[in-house]
């Protein structure tokens, strides 16, 4: 462990991650905190934790047993039903929420918020659990097998693979409570659905008193934290375990007769959570309902009418939207970038750290910035940099790309301390030997091995980025971004133009992960 | 009396490789077949392919005069090299996961759980967690296990692999107690000759997948 190169990635945290909400604790004053206990917010406490209640719920209902099934049955399509099974997870919750709310107009408030989040979310219990039963050794399996069939295999594995699948569920609980975008968009009309976020937002837009929202925050920052510290205990309790020596890759089960009802489950919920609001942007971006509402046209003539719509449509999001999408890459990337060395040293430092103590305080410290509401990060990038002395940085792109390091950087941390758990010391211990420096051990030795991890780092930081809102409605440097322009562009009137700019920003969302997949060799490796 | 074992042309490839056969066998019941062979000759896809577990692609497996039905219901015990004990499952906890798999009575299961930790000489052990078994007594857990379905047919697969010689030389004591108590026909694979030529009934030798010649009868 390279002490210049870890105190240098801390520095990094910390300015980019943790100065932010430091500064937001900082302003909370007597008066702010008197609220925090009354009846409006136990009740606006209640709703957000019935919302990710509701959402883990759903997503380890759905996703253990996709995830069992795409990854060890012969269910027919399995390779494919899984890669598509990944997809909702990189959407953005807002556009699946608008797609659910324009095909279900009547499905509002509460249950259509946990529906689009446990939709949203449901790929993290389904990749954890997945990688869980991927890695029940053949021969536990076999002896399962021997003495009751698949039957038995089944209960055999599943306490196996719960604690991967309830670390899944956990972060999928936390992004519920600090979603902002889904429960706003699904209470704009019919049933109201004030959650937490909702309130911060409005604490910082209405009263404009800094402590106000940060005092709100609280119970919330809690919650998440409630949630998010099982998740890390579970990772380390053997969740996402290091394999023994001998492992062998268990076969895959064969389900008999319950392979093609279990093609239907698996195929229904690709297609709910991916298929359908992919299907209906096309349909929106095309203009359909229109055409097919015009009697007097013929199917063939309606059609020509939605593909010369559907150009039509495509060439304006491209045209009015171009700049927007540059810049939404650009940040993305950037941040991406920035986040892929940070997560290669520290990931690396919270494993190898003389104590375990400081490993776990390193790994709650990364951990912060995720667990605050995201609208509350925003608020306090604001405080922090919205001063005459650095209003030309605030105002530039370099904004953007430090609030999107400084939220999403956890991610690379903790894949490749996941990573960094399963890489053999002594390979390191050798290279110590041999007289390498940590710098260049860290260089030659650990991060050639865990390139899979560094990618898949990236990647999901630039997914997260590309697709985050919560965090940018309200800094003005994120205020120019595709998925901002999506936000307006939903609430101020929707069209063909804003399907297709969805479907435009979906595409540019997923293109790294697609890339990678297609060309490289080596795949993405976000569990160890 | 018929065969324990009949197999006939059976042959095992993976990925257009052959690792088995084609090769006929034949093993009478209360026999304890050894079978001999150096590593990668195919002893384990053997077994594997006589419980089940490794899809044939060619050949006729019967136990005892039936054709071979689902892994489940060829009434096997296999001890598995290395153990394959499950991680979060105590000695009696894995005892009645098999048990109660294997279709015996919740009443019952108790008892048998005595017997079988008696049996194997970890009368005590039942609360322990396989983590913090000796090598010895994780063999002998693997064991009780493989007997816990009641076996006809008794698959050991290197079962003294790991263990010390003191621990080897007491195993295979029971190992061969055992089966002269519940007399069930066993074939017991080890890269070592002389590991259990004492207490086999006969040994067959396998090389690049197939029976050498050679047999030898003890």
């Amino acid at each position: 462990m390279s002490r210049p190169l870890v105190a240098l990635a801390l520095a990094a945290l910390v300015v980019t991650g943790l100065a932010p909400l430091a500064v937001m604790l900082l302003r909370i004053e007597g008066a702010d905190l008197a609220g925090i206990f009354d009846a409006r917010t136990a009740s606006l406490l209640g709703r957000t934790l019935l919302l990710g209640i509701g959402t883990a719920a759903m997503a380890l209902l759905v996703g253990l047993p996709f995830g069992f099934l795409v990854a060890r049955t012969d269910v027919p399509g399995a390779g494919v039903l899984r890669a598509l099974g990944v997809a909702p997870l990189f959407f953005p919750p807002l556009i699946l929420a608008m797609t659910w709310c324009v095909l279900l107009p009547a499905f509002r408030g509460a249950p259509a918020a946990i529906f689009v989040l446990g939709l949203s979310t449901f790929p993290l219990v389904a990749v954890f659990s997945a990688r869980a039963f991927e890695r029940v050794d053949a021969a536990q399996e076999e002896a399962a097998l021997l003495c009751g069939g698949l039957r038995a295999v089944l209960r055999m594995e599943l306490p196996l693979a719960l604690p991967a699948a309830l670390c899944g569920t956990c972060l999928a609980f936390a992004f519920a409570v600090n979603d902002f975008g889904v429960p706003d968009y699904v209470s704009s009309v019919g049933v109201k659905f004030n959650v937490y976020a909702d309130e911060i937002k409005f604490n910082w837009s209405q009263i404009r008193r800094p402590g106000k929202p940060v005092a709100t925050a609280l119970p919330l920052i809690v919650l998440t934290l409630g949630a998010l510290v099982p998740a890390l205990a579970l990772r380390r309790r053997g969740a996402l375990a290091t394999l023994g020596h001998g492992f062998r890759q268990p076969g895959t089960l064969k389900l008999g007769a319950w392979r093609w009802p279990a093609f239907a489950f698996a195929a229904a919920v690709v297609l709910l959570a991916a298929g359908v609001p992919v299907l209906r942007l096309l349909w929106e971006a095309a203009n359909m309902p229109a055409h097919v509402r015009d009697a007097d046209a013929s199917p063939g003539a309606k059609l020509a009418l939605g593909w010369s719509t559907l150009r039509e449509a495509f060439g304006l999001a491209f045209e009015k939207a171009r700049a927007d999408l540059r810049r939404s890459l650009l940040y993305a990337a950037a941040a991406a970038a920035a986040c892929a060395p940070l997560g290669l040293v520290l990931g690396h430092a919270i494993e190898r750290a003389r104590s375990r103590a400081a490993g776990r305080a390193l790994e709650l410290a990364c951990l912060l910035p995720l667990a605050a509401p995201a609208i509350l990060f925003g608020i306090g990038i604001i405080t922090l940099w919205n001063h005459d002395a650095t209003a030309r940085f605030y105002d530039s792109g370099w904004m953007a790309v430090v609030l999107l390091a400084g939220r999403f950087a956890v991610f690379p941390i903790l894949i490749c301390a996941g990573a960094a758990a399963s890489f053999d010391r002594a390979l390191e211990d050798a290279a110590t030997l041999s007289g390498a420096r940590p710098a260049r051990r860290l260089g030659a030795i650990v991060a050639p091995a865990l390139r899979g991890s560094l990618v898949a780092g990236f990647v999901l930081v630039f997914v997260f980025a590309m697709r985050d809102l919560d965090s940018a409605i309200l800094v003005p440097a994120m205020n120019k971004t595709a998925i901002f322009r999506v936000f307006n562009g939903v609430h101020f009137g929707r069209d063909s133009y804003v399907a297709a700019l969805s479907l435009v920003l979906l595409f540019a969302v997923v293109t790294p992960g697609l890339l990678w997949t297609l060309f490289a060799r080596k795949r993405l490796e976000v569990l160890p | 009396m018929s065969d324990a074992v009949r197999m006939r042309g059976v042959a095992v490839h993976a990925g257009g490789e052959r690792l088995l056969g084609p090769l006929d066998l034949d093993v009478a019941e209360g026999e304890h077949l050894l079978l001999v062979g150096p590593s990668g000759s195919g002893k384990t896809t053997l077994l594997r392919a006589i419980a089940g577990l490794a899809p044939t692609s060619a050949g006729t497996v019967e136990l005892f005069g039936e054709p071979a039905g689902p892994p489940e219901k060829r009434g096997i015990g296999f001890l598995f090299q290395g153990g394959a004990l499950w991680p979060h499952m105590s000695v009696a906890g894995t005892l009645r996961f098999t048990l109660r798999s294997s279709g015996v009575g919740a009443g019952d299961v108790p008892a048998r759980i005595a017997e079988l930790l008696e049996q194997v000489e970890l009368t005590g052990f039942d609360a322990r967690m396989p983590a913090t078994l000796s090598g010895g007594e994780k063999q002998r857990l693997a064991l009780a296990r493989a007997l816990a379905v009641r076996p006809r047919l008794l698959l050991l697969d290197e079962p003294l692999g790991p263990l010390d010689a003191e621990l080897r030389a007491a195993l295979l004591e029971r190992l061969g107690a055992l089966h002269r108590e519940l007399g069930c026909t066993t074939i017991h694979v080890t890269h070592d000759p002389e590991e259990a030529s004492r207490i086999a009934t006969r040994t067959l030798h396998l090389r690049g997948g197939r029976l050498a010649n050679g047999e030898s009868k003890a």
